[in-house]
């Protein structure tokens, strides 16, 4: 009896915030997931880029580069970025049509340049970076929650849904889905496959900015708190299978949850080798990703 | 996957037929061993210290390209491995008072042991999704050694003091051992290529599909490939603890692990002793001379890795271009 | 009279993917001795038998015999191991060796020095690529290649790699020789120059089988020909039998003049 009330009470809390962490995971994933898709590349530079705009939402605000209005500097910020991955998309496009691999390397290059961009122009030190969350809390059936968390859901929500209705309904969606289904033969059909990769590489880093934003609140700011973030939006999209939107959202919330219940009830001095079993099993149990059905396949 | 790996290896291999003349090679390596076993004479404490650390790094560059070359695959998570060899040495060193000696041979057992490891869950990976698998590894590294503190010292690592053969000033063995086995590694290679395991390993790289009806099974391969690789790379790691004197978790992070791949792509995946040495270098002199600014070197690191790589990718299109004028002249 | 002649056999073999029947029970024998051509229109189901004698496919049922051994369920390497070697339709050679060393990779599964021996230069390991290069040599000398030994093969013509290519399968003594289109993107001379090489192969001990699309070629070095069509056998015979078979001259001409 005891130990079921000690159930509910640790397991509901810690299964919540864990979706709420997992939104921000799958926002990462989702990023990764989609530049994947399109141009089959691995982009490793995606929570280097993140962490350096969180950094110059900092910059922006605080007065250590400029003195500005949150809301300008954030919008500011998103346009530095999707400059950042249109530079980035430019200097490794002609290896894309090569070898992913390679292109995948390359990747690597841009989240060095990134990280050390990062630590040139704010320095190794940890900044207070607030947010305009809406601060209060209630009780909801014995569960604390909060305006950070209805704020995480809120915006996750906001974000994947008109992710999805884009992709869905316009016309550079359905150009996306055509190429990630089959880029030869949408190439074929005329489709642009340059445009539909900077495309997903721009929605990826405007994502990855939203998820950098909203992670932040729950620790500090350093140079490698995004970076260390996003290595969980990586096991995120594994378990998704790296090519499924909707898997790597799941997966976002799977990593939150199993996360959260593995620090707590085993060990917090074991997180990464936690992630990189998970990411093993993930890839060797469903290479394609729990959402993929089992079905028949030809030789 | 196949294909794109040829692709992934084509600029690389281009260059090497461009780069190498045999014979001239054969005596620049030659001329280059003899340098260096003499250079202690000539250069003082510091610079012998530096270069014994880059000859470990040299080896770990190795590790990275032979997997490259024979495995057609890509690892940014070979810090684990090189921890692992560290690790043989300064605990053997500290707890057993036991030299590199006895410990260098279990380094490259265990190195090859997990390189084996890891291999085997994950023979059917490939390309990406082996470079993120190992990303993982490398990430799980500093965790794993300051968890084992009792063996490992944790945090504040361990300091290696053994010498090898008691009576020569530390100095002149930590950059002696490091040379040793870095032309060691080098010769090993270039037997394996010659070898008909690494005829068999190349094919299995290009074409698995042919290997497999020659006998060669792919996964085989890969766990083959995986097992030298990370046997390499503890060796590295080992070179690492012995020339550096210090073994703790901060050089076993996942940027570490990333360097090597640096160093392995500058060095466009050679495993001679010169582009070994060119890797080796990059991650080891550069650092030094930005010690001042250490913030220029993710940003340098970075510009290497993309200029080197689109430099690979332009490289045969400006030949065939010139070639082309050529042609068109006479 | 069976007894002394060693046969590649498939019996009642059936394949099917997702419902299409591709292959239906179909009773196969390959002679040592013999050039034995596959032929049928596209879709006929040649590559897949082929798939199967390699061990690349698993038939649903139907058992692979060679000279009474059964083969079922043994994959490709492990099949090379009993001498049954095979080429391929697309060239499958290393471009980071050599052509004498691609070669040698065919010989490969005949030597057994251990890891040891492949970083170390033992005696052993010595004995044992000289052997293998010599092995390699004989081949190449044996399709007129030996000129080219040293070099890549990405700088050979096509017609030249597939050569190449019957020198690695050739190298290893096998048994059981099967060729997936030698003469696909050959020129005429090429394909002259590759059916007086094959004719050259032929030995009393070895079963080679062709699939091949190249009709005077299989007209020309076959000594019996499997015509399939719809995963069945339509004919079967020497090479004039086949010619003037009703049914193959129907299939290969069209149906409109019956």
């Amino acid at each position: 009896m005891e130990f079921l009330s000690n159930t509910a009470r640790d397991l509901f809390p810690l299964v919540w915030s864990g979706m709420i962490t997992g939104c921000l995971y799958a926002l990462g994933a989702l990023g990764l997931v989609m530049i994947f898709k399109s141009s089959r590349v691995v982009n490793f530079s995606h929570g280097n880029v993140a962490g350096f705009a969180a950094f110059l939402i900092y910059g922006f605000s605080s007065g250590v580069l400029l003195e500005l209005s949150w809301g300008m500097a954030v919008l500011l910020t998103v346009m530095a970025v999707i400059a950042i991955a249109f530079a980035t998309y430019a200097v490794i496009s002609p290896l894309v049509f090569e070898s992913d691999l390679t292109a995948t390397i390359a990747t690597l290059g841009v989240g060095l340049i990134a990280q050390g961009a990062t630590l040139l122009i704010f320095g190794a030190d940890i900044v207070n970076l607030d947010l305009p969350v809406p601060r209060f809390s209630m009780s909801v059936l014995g569960l604390l929650v909060t305006g950070y968390d209805l704020t995480v859901l809120s915006v996750a929500i906001v974000t994947i849904g008109a992710l999805f209705i884009v992709i869905d309904y316009t016309k550079l969606g359905i150009a996306f889905r055509a190429i990630s289904e089959n880029p030869f033969a949408a190439e074929v059909c005329g489709l642009n496959l340059r445009s539909v990769h900077l495309f997903s590489w721009i929605v990826a880093a405007v994502l990855g900015v939203v998820g950098a934003l909203l992670i932040v609140p729950t620790t500090f700011l350093s140079v490698t708190t995004v970076a260390t973030f996003m290595l969980q939006a990586f096991a995120a999209a594994v378990i998704g299978g790296f090519a499924s939107l909707p898997g790597s959202l799941i997966g976002g919330i799977l990593i939150g949850v199993l996360m959260n219940l593995f620090t707590f009830y085993v060990s917090p001095e074991f997180s990464s080798t936690f992630l990189l079993g998970v990411i093993l099993l993930a890839l060797n149990i469903f290479p394609n990703g729990i959402l993929q059905r089992v079905g028949g396949s030809r030789v | 996957m196949s294909d794109q790996n040829i692709a992934f290896e084509s600029p690389a291999t281009k260059l090497q037929q461009i780069l190498g003349g045999n014979l001239t090679s054969g005596m620049l390596t030659f001329g280059l061993v003899v340098v260096l076993c003499v250079l202690p004479l000539f250069v003082g404490g510091s610079w012998m210290f530096s270069l014994g650390i880059c000859f470990a790094n040299s080896i770990g560059v190795l590790a990275v390209s032979t997997l490259v070359r024979y495995g057609g695959e890509v690892s940014i998570g070979h810090g684990f491995f090189a921890a692992i060899g560290a690790y043989s040495v300064a605990v053997l060193d500290t707890r057993y008072g036991l030299s590199i000696l006895v410990s260098l041979p279990l380094a490259l057992t265990l190195g090859v042991a997990s390189g084996v490891l890891f291999a085997w869950p994950s023979r059917k990976l490939s390309g990406i999704y082996l470079a993120v698998s190992t990303m993982a590894l490398a990430l799980a590294v500093p965790e794993m050694i300051n968890n084992a503190d009792g063996l490992t010292g944790g945090y504040e690592g361990l300091y290696v003091s053994q010498p090898a053969i008691a009576g020569i000033k530390m100095s002149f063995q930590r950059y002696y051992a490091a040379l040793i086995v870095l032309i060691a590694v080098v010769y090993a290679l270039a037997r394996l290529r010659q070898s008909r395991q690494g005829l068999t390993l190349l094919l299995s790289k290009a074409h698995p599909a042919a290997a497999d009806a020659f006998g060669t099974r792919k996964d085989w391969a890969r766990i083959v490939v995986m097992g030298i690789s990370g046997g390499i790379a503890a060796l590295c790691g080992a070179m690492l603890g012995f020339a550096g004197s210090t073994v703790s978790p901060s050089g076993f992070t996942l940027w570490a692990s990333i360097f090597l791949l640096v160093g392995s792509v500058v060095s466009f995946y050679g495993l001679t002793l010169v582009r070994a040495l060119v890797g080796g270098a990059f991650l080891t002199l550069i650092p030094q001379f930005l010690s001042a600014s250490g913030a220029w070197i993710p940003v340098l690191y970075g510009l290497a890795l993309l200029g080197v790589i689109l430099f690979g990718h332009y490289l045969p299109r400006i030949k065939d271009r010139i070639a082309e004028r050529k042609g068109g002249l006479t | 009279m069976n007894v002394a002649v060693k046969a590649l056999k498939g019996e009642e073999i059936s394949l099917s993917f997702g419902g299409i029947k591709v292959l239906q029970g179909l009773d196969v024998e390959f002679r040592a001795g013999e050039i034995t051509g596959l032929i049928g229109p596209n879709g006929a189901g040649k590559t897949s038998l082929f798939n199967c004698l390699t061990g690349a496919y698993s038939p649903q049922s139907g058992s692979i015999t060679y000279a009474g051994d059964v083969l079922d369920g043994l994959s490709p390497a492990a099949r090379a191991t009993k001498g049954i070697v095979r080429s391929f339709q697309h060239v499958a050679l290393s471009p980071d060796l050599t052509v004498l060393e691609n070669v040698m990779v065919g010989v490969a599964r005949n030597f057994h020095a251990g890891w040891v021996h492949a970083f170390l230069p033992t005696l052993r390991a010595r004995n044992e690529q000289a052997a293998m290069r010599a092995s390699a040599m004989d081949a190449l000398q044996e399709l007129g290649l030996a000129k080219v030994a040293d070099k890549f093969p990405t700088e050979l013509p096509p017609g030249m790699q597939r050569l190449v290519e019957i020198a690695r399968a050739i190298v290893g003594k096998p048994d059981v020789l099967l060729l997936d289109e030698p003469a696909a993107g050959l020129n005429n001379s090429e394909t002259r120059d590759l059916m007086r090489s094959l004719k050259n192969l032929a030995a009393t001990d070895l079963v080679m089988v062709v699939v091949e699309h190249d009709m005077d070629l299989v007209m020309s070095i076959c000594d019996r020909i499997y015509v399939l069509n719809f995963g069945e056998i339509v004919a079967c015979g020497s090479p004039q039998q086949v010619r003037n078979n009703d049914d193959v001259v129907r299939i290969y001409l069209g149906s409109d003049d019956d």
